[in-house]
């Protein structure tokens, strides 16, 4: 157990770790959607391997989400 | 199940007099995929062979049928009842041909012609709009002798207003109402060059007078008239064209499909090689079919054929043809979207199609969707049986959509979002369950609960054990390729194993192990005995390690997983050493959607409940359509996510781990007739 003012300190990065990891996939998603996209128009075949290629990034959120998880269990 | 089909590589060498007889028997067995001959480095007696000329008119006749069904606009997925007989086909088949497309030519080209003509009155119309507003004939647009004319728009007005008359005011100035900013001007000759600099100070654009005479108002009257006319007339063309298509659509269809098979067959020779007298197919024939094809061969032709087995070459690039049962194919599908696998290596299809849809099911993992799934993935395989890709989908669904019922039953209690029963130690907040909307006690427990901290770090544990075994079968696998291939990383992928463990281990221990309370049934039974002191204490006995537990099991584990990955793979494996970690840690994805889905659907129960609950049966009855549709809403989002990442955690994690694919598909000799039969 920590102090109330450790806790919400403690809920404040959970926060931002899964809110910043989320940009950063966001961003990441982005670039590979906009030549996901393209690929695909040129080709149809390139869609399920334009998809797969698009939810790569979201591993970067998990990591977020792991440590918020992490850090909440403090709290909690 | 785990390799593809066995191949063996056959040569088939006969007398040029058995060619035409030997393709059609070849083109019936389908079974025998003919290896293309290349010239290069080869004798030089063989030649490619030529195509069987009798058929040269046909390849026109397919060109033919198939612009008169793009024509007509003809489904070539459809499913038709009967199936016609080549000889209903080949009577008069010329002179069929010939009547079909003089019938379609002429209309489609009437019809192209009436479309161009919409066309340009559309755009003559769309020109003239800007005029309807101003009663000036055309004619009178052009300069005259002392007037110019200027007609366009200006894009600052005002500003232009306010100058033109300081310029002159010998002027008249008429304003479109159906366009913005356009303005017709007639000015005095004199002022011309300053007028235009003004006008294009405002930012003047010209507009082309639209050609013809009189008032626009009248023009676009006569146009209009004249576009209803045209579309009169191309709406009988469409009518005749429709009956042209019901009388003759099925005839298309199948007429097609038989003379594309007669150029294929005709085609044939291009890929054998060939002397003066004789001919040679090099082909690959599936090793249990060779006797079955070497005997039909033989008996057709009275032995008239040399057929020889030869040995498959490392070298050879060995089509491949997958062989699972009947259950597993259409989850080849997602293989073949990836990858075809080669020749050489485990076919992973059977695995996929246990665990792509045991993930999903985890995702969801709720009584109520799994139901939903399965009634829409029979509803899917019924309607959509014609189009492969849906008839698979509503498979992968149906499949999945058991596993969510079976998880949504026995782990998470969860109906559409609600559990049975409600957590056992709720903090003031209202948690709605089945048992208290119904004030019964519905007898099935939720061994997790999604929307609790704690459900949520025992799904995390359970993503990572299943991470961990997903990830060991897929290195087990990558041992079992590798072994003939490389020793060296085949023992490489042993050592990622151990290293692989150790990491499970320390994240367990960091866990305090979670799920711990699962086992404690298992202390009371007979394994106990065995299982504490020989498996759960060694591995769970930890150090500090600044303020962190380590497992012993971890070091022990990591050095020599380590010691194996440096000897083997030298420094580079250090980089697949850390790729293994983040690969584990990319398994929560199971618990991360599962929660979210889970938190969507609680969050709109309780929206949609709390306005059923109102009294007011107005709102009342809102609040069930508004709850349907979110539900749906909830149903579509989860299946899709779950689906994507259930699909990328084989993609990425799993098959990086021993899946190399880039093979070539098995493509037998034949034709998959839909429109016509031989009997």
């Amino acid at each position: 157990m920590v102090a109330a003012e450790a806790e919400g300190l403690i809920a404040i990065a959970a926060g931002l770790s899964i809110g910043i990891s989320a940009i950063a996939t966001a961003w990441a998603q982005k670039e590979i959607g906009t030549a996901a996209v393209g690929a695909t128009a040129e080709n149809d075949k390139m869609f399920g391997r334009g998809l797969m290629y698009m939810v790569i990034p979201e591993t970067i959120v998990l990591f977020g989400l792991v440590i918020a998880f992490m850090l909440l269990s403090k709290i909690t | 199940m785990f390799r593809p089909e066995k191949l063996s590589r056959t040569v088939i060498i006969g007398s040029k007099d058995y060619l035409e007889r030997t393709i059609e028997l070849l083109h019936e067995l389908e079974i025998v995929d003919i290896i293309e001959y290349s010239a290069k480095g080869l004798d030089p007696d063989f030649k490619i062979g030529k195509p069987i000329v009798k058929s040269s008119g046909a390849s026109d006749q397919v060109l033919t049928l198939r612009s008169s069904a793009k024509l007509l606009d003809l489904d070539e997925e459809k499913h038709v009842d009967k199936k016609m007989t080549i000889d209903e086909i080949t009577k008069d088949l010329d002179g069929k041909i010939q009547t079909l497309e003089k019938e379609i030519i002429s209309v489609t080209q009437e019809k192209t012609t009436l479309d161009e003509q919409l066309f340009a009155i559309d755009d003559q119309i769309a020109r003239l709009i800007p005029f309807s507003s101003i009663s000036i004939p055309l004619e009178n647009y052009f300069d005259h002798a002392y007037i110019t004319v200027f007609v366009g728009s200006v894009q600052n007005l005002k500003k232009f207003e306010k100058i033109l008359p300081s310029i002159t005011d010998e002027y008249e100035l008429f304003y479109s109402s159906d366009a913005e900013n356009v303005v017709v001007l007639f000015v005095s000759k004199s002022f011309r060059e300053t007028v235009f600099q003004t006008l294009t100070d405002c930012q003047y654009t010209e507009i082309k007078i639209p050609s013809g005479t009189g008032l626009p108002v009248n023009l676009i009257e006569q146009l209009e008239n004249d576009r209803s006319r045209i579309h009169d007339r191309l709406e009988t063309i469409s009518k005749n064209l429709e009956k042209v298509r019901r009388k003759h659509g099925e005839f298309i269809l199948a007429a097609e499909e038989y003379l594309s098979i007669e150029v294929q067959k005709a085609e044939a020779p291009i890929k054998f090689a060939t002397t003066t007298h004789s001919f040679i197919i090099d082909c690959w024939i599936p090793t249990k079919n060779v006797e079955h094809v070497k005997k039909t061969l033989e008996d057709e032709t009275n032995n008239a054929l040399y057929i020889e087995t030869l040995e498959i070459k490392s070298e050879d690039d060995v089509p491949v043809l997958l062989d699972n049962p009947k259950s597993v194919k259409p989850f080849e599908f997602l293989l073949d979207l990836y990858s075809t696998p080669t020749y050489h290596e485990i076919d992973p299809s059977f695995i996929l199609s246990l665990i792509f849809p045991l993930f999903f099911g985890f995702m969801i993992g709720d009584l109520g969707y799994g139901l939903l799934l399965i009634i829409f993935g029979y509803i899917f395989i019924k309607k959509l049986k014609d189009n492969e890709g849906w008839y698979n989908i509503g498979r992968y669904i149906i499949v999945a959509g058991i596993f969510a019922s079976i998880f949504g039953l026995f782990l998470f209690g969860d109906f559409l979002g609600l559990p049975f029963q409600s957590p056992p130690h709720e903090t003031g907040q209202v948690i709605y369950s089945w048992s208290s909307l119904f004030s019964t006690n519905i007898p099935i427990q939720s061994l997790i609960h999604k929307t609790e901290t704690s459900g949520i770090t025992q799904l995390l544990v359970l993503s990572i054990i299943a991470g961990f075994l997903h990830l060991s079968l897929g290195l087990i696998i990558g041992m079992i390729n590798e072994r003939k291939h490389s020793i060296k990383h085949a023992f490489g992928k042993l050592g990622l194993l151990f290293v692989l463990t150790a990491f499970t281990l320390l994240i367990f221990v960091m866990a305090k192990w979670t799920i711990s309370q699962w086992l404690v049934p298992l202390k009371t039974s007979a394994v106990a005995s065995f299982l504490w002191p020989y498996f759960i204490t060694p591995l769970s006995t930890s150090f500090m390690f600044s303020g962190l537990f380590i497992p012993y099991a971890t070091v022990i584990f990591g050095l020599i997983g380590l010691l194996i990955i440096l000897v083997s793979l030298g420094g580079l494996g250090l980089i697949e050493m850390l790729e293994i970690a983040g690969h584990l840690m990319s398994y929560t994805r199971l618990a991360a959607i599962g929660v979210a889905k889970g938190a969507l659907a609680f969050a709109f129960n309780v929206i949609g409940i709390g306005l059923i609950l109102n009294g007011n049966i107005i709102i009342g009855i809102i609040g069930v359509v508004v709850l349907v549709i979110l539900q749906l809403l909830v149903l579509a989002l989860g299946s899709l996510s779950s689906g994507i990442q259930a699909l990328r955690l084989h993609y990425v994690e799993f098959f990086m781990k021993f899946y190399k694919g880039g093979g070539k598909k098995f493509e037998p000799f034949g034709y998959k007739r839909r429109y016509t039969t031989t009997q």
